[in-house]
């Protein structure tokens, strides 16, 4: 196995008495797009700055290209950021902008020109040159500002969520080209986001954090589908949680009691202790509805409440039978959801959609 | 988003009737002044008969007036530049930092600034007799730009506070260290701000008078001049080089005005 690109090697952090990071150890590979995602205040942005040399951990390493990088100020860092605000400077055209790196690292007038024509021309900013930041739209902006971290060719690219600035619209098209650029140029992107649909569409992996820790680090559809606890659940997506007491094993399923049905899941996370009080999760569009009970291990009884159209999809609120009114919601289509009426009804689901968590 | 309070027509015309009453009482000396330096006549008052530009070209031709004209001006230069290089270090040195004792410093560099002039004034006469510095220009211009640092720092400090911490950081990021990221990106920031303030420095060093009078040696600064000539009586060559020192120092400040509010826009992204 190939070095890591990224060690990161039991790192903590405090302000003041707010513990950021609690003794973080991840390894980042080259070419990786990852994704750090979490609320506010989980440690994700203060991850970022230590990576860009912001700010100092109070105990443990970053390695970098097998090289302690740790107490090296951000200027020796091969590394490079793209800021929330993009903090393009102002009294510089574009081009001064993207080539004030290549400047500083002394590199001939030619070399520069050459590389600045690549990086424009690579991330369509051609014609902009000699354009003041404060003459360019949002998304344009955005761009020079991944221009200008691109260009003095980064080992590592960090961006800050450099999306939130931008519409509902735009953002959209600028996560599929932000996916293509780093799929084109091979680099490594280390991505901080509080938005799971930003993480979930770009990302080769995602690092779930919460309060400092990280929560559940895989790929995104290991962590919408596998979620190991409530928080990364939650976090990501609408799910149905299910409170009950664990059974017992079954081969490889995990068994539990809820309301006295006998369910059948798996547990990503290790298998809890007999009789322990536990949640599982059933993601909305993996539950289906039948009309008879259907072969499947999971499979109750109940009633449709409200039926409410999203469009491409139907959400389906029903209430199950013999339990104290707990509601399961499914996404089903329009007319699988239309075709559904006041009679009773069955919503079932397999072994593998349903994830036992750790609280 | 209409923040203007709403007014009935008899408070506005009355709000008018107080504005244009205040703008006459300011200007009308003014006015006088200048209007009196045309007059063809040594006694100033009214009724004026016949009018003149002979005061005026007395004092072009007063070596006296455009020697000492020059000693302000020069005065005036070298106590901005040092205002400017001072303040601005303080003000870098201050904004944005924690430290203990910080409100203690801040007030202590504000201080100069509300000093009243005549006190200060003699301090610095018995000060600068003690180290032995002769009254002069080199004492006017010390006592000048000790004067001024505090309207540097205070102007310098507020554009200061506006510039993002995220323009340093990118800088650093892109390889810049320390001092290059100041010389590159924080100083053109302060630009705009910096030569407001050298502007209100050059004026406030032009204008001064009880500073200048109590270290000046034999030769007197333009207020000076002007305050030694009115001692033999009042002549209409001094509303003259009144007025050639009202449109110039007007000039001046509008056109700073201008140039600092222009840099501001254009630094707003």
């Amino acid at each position: 196995m190939t070095s890591p690109l990224v060690h990161i090697d039991g790192i903590s952090k405090r302000f003041g008495d707010a513990v950021a990071l609690e003794n973080l150890s991840l390894d980042i590979a080259e070419g990786e797009f990852v994704t750090f995602l979490g609320p506010s205040g989980c440690g994700k942005s203060t991850t970022l700055r230590i990576l860009g040399g912001f700010e100092r951990p109070d105990t443990g390493r970053v390695i970098l290209d097998g090289e302690d990088v740790t107490n090296q100020p951000p200027e020796r860092r091969h590394v490079n950021m793209v800021f929330q605000d993009y903090a393009l400077f102002p009294h510089m055209t574009v081009q001064q902008n993207i080539s004030f790196a290549l400047e500083l690292k002394g590199m001939d007038k030619s070399a520069i020109k050459r590389r600045l024509d690549e990086i424009t021309s690579f991330l369509e900013l051609d014609g902009f040159g000699d354009r003041y930041p404060g003459q360019l739209s949002g998304g344009q902006r955005q761009r020079v500002a991944l221009a200008r971290a691109l260009a003095p060719d980064p080992a590592l690219l960090l961006l800050d969520e450099p999306l939130g600035a931008l519409d509902a619209k735009l953002r959209g098209q600028v996560q599929r080209e932000l996916k293509s650029i780093q799929r084109q140029t091979h680099k490594t992107f280390f991505f901080v986001t509080h938005d799971q649909e930003e993480a979930l569409t770009m990302s080769d992996r995602i690092v779930v954090m919460n309060k400092g820790r990280v929560e559940q680090d895989g790929t995104p559809e290991d962590l919408y589908f596998h979620p190991q606890s409530r928080f990364v659940a939650e976090f990501i997506g609408e799910t149905n949680l299910l409170s009950g007491k664990m059974r017992g094993v079954d081969g490889e399923a995990v068994v539990m009691d809820w309301f006295g049905q006998t369910l059948r899941g798996h547990a990503p996370s290790g298998v809890p202790t007999e009789g322990a009080s536990i949640t599982a999760s059933v993601r909305l569009e993996k539950l289906g509805f039948h009309k008879a009970r259907p072969d499947l291990p999971n499979a109750v009884q109940g009633h449709v409440v409200s039926k409410t159209f999203l469009g491409s999809r139907m959400a389906v609120d029903m209430v199950v039978d013999q339990t104290d009114g707990a509601k399961l919601r499914a996404f089903v289509d329009a007319d699988t959801g239309h075709s559904i009426g006041d009679d009773p009804i069955w919503a079932a689901w397999d072994s593998d959609s349903m994830a036992v968590l750790r609280d | 988003m209409n923040r203007r309070v709403e007014l009935n027509r008899g408070n506005r015309i009355f709000l008018a009737c107080v504005y244009w009453a205040f703008v006459l009482y300011v200007f009308v000396p003014l006015i006088l002044m200048i209007v009196m330096g045309f007059k063809d006549s040594k006694f100033i008052g009214f009724p004026i008969r016949s009018w003149t530009l002979d005061w005026y070209t007395g004092v072009f031709s007063d070596a006296e007036v455009l020697y000492t004209f020059g000693y302000s001006v020069v005065i005036a230069i070298l106590s901005t530049l040092i205002s400017v290089i001072v303040g601005t270090w303080i003000a870098v040195l201050l904004e944005g930092r924690k430290f203990w004792g910080r409100a203690v410093t801040f007030g202590l560099m504000v201080l100069p600034a509300l000093v009243p002039g005549i006190i200060s004034a003699i301090a610095f006469r018995i000060y600068a007799r003690m180290l032995g510095i002769e009254p002069g220009m080199g004492a006017i211009i010390w006592a000048h730009a000790v004067h001024n640092v505090p309207f540097v720092t205070l102007v310098v400090m507020a554009r200061l506070s506006t510039l993002p911490k995220s323009q340093i950081e990118a800088a650093r990021d892109l390889g810049a260290d320390p001092l290059m990221a100041f010389m590159r990106i924080t100083l053109p920031y302060l630009v705009p701000a910096i030569l407001g303030a050298s502007v209100f420095c050059l004026l406030l060093s032009f204008d001064d008078f009880v500073r200048s009078f109590f270290l000046g040696g034999y030769e007197p600064t333009l207020p000076v001049l002007i305050f030694a000539m009115l001692r033999s009586g009042m002549s209409p060559e001094i509303n003259a080089i009144a007025t050639v020192a009202l449109v110039l120092t007007a000039a001046i400040g509008i056109w700073a005005e201008r140039f600092t509010r222009r840099a501001n826009k254009e630094s707003q992204t």
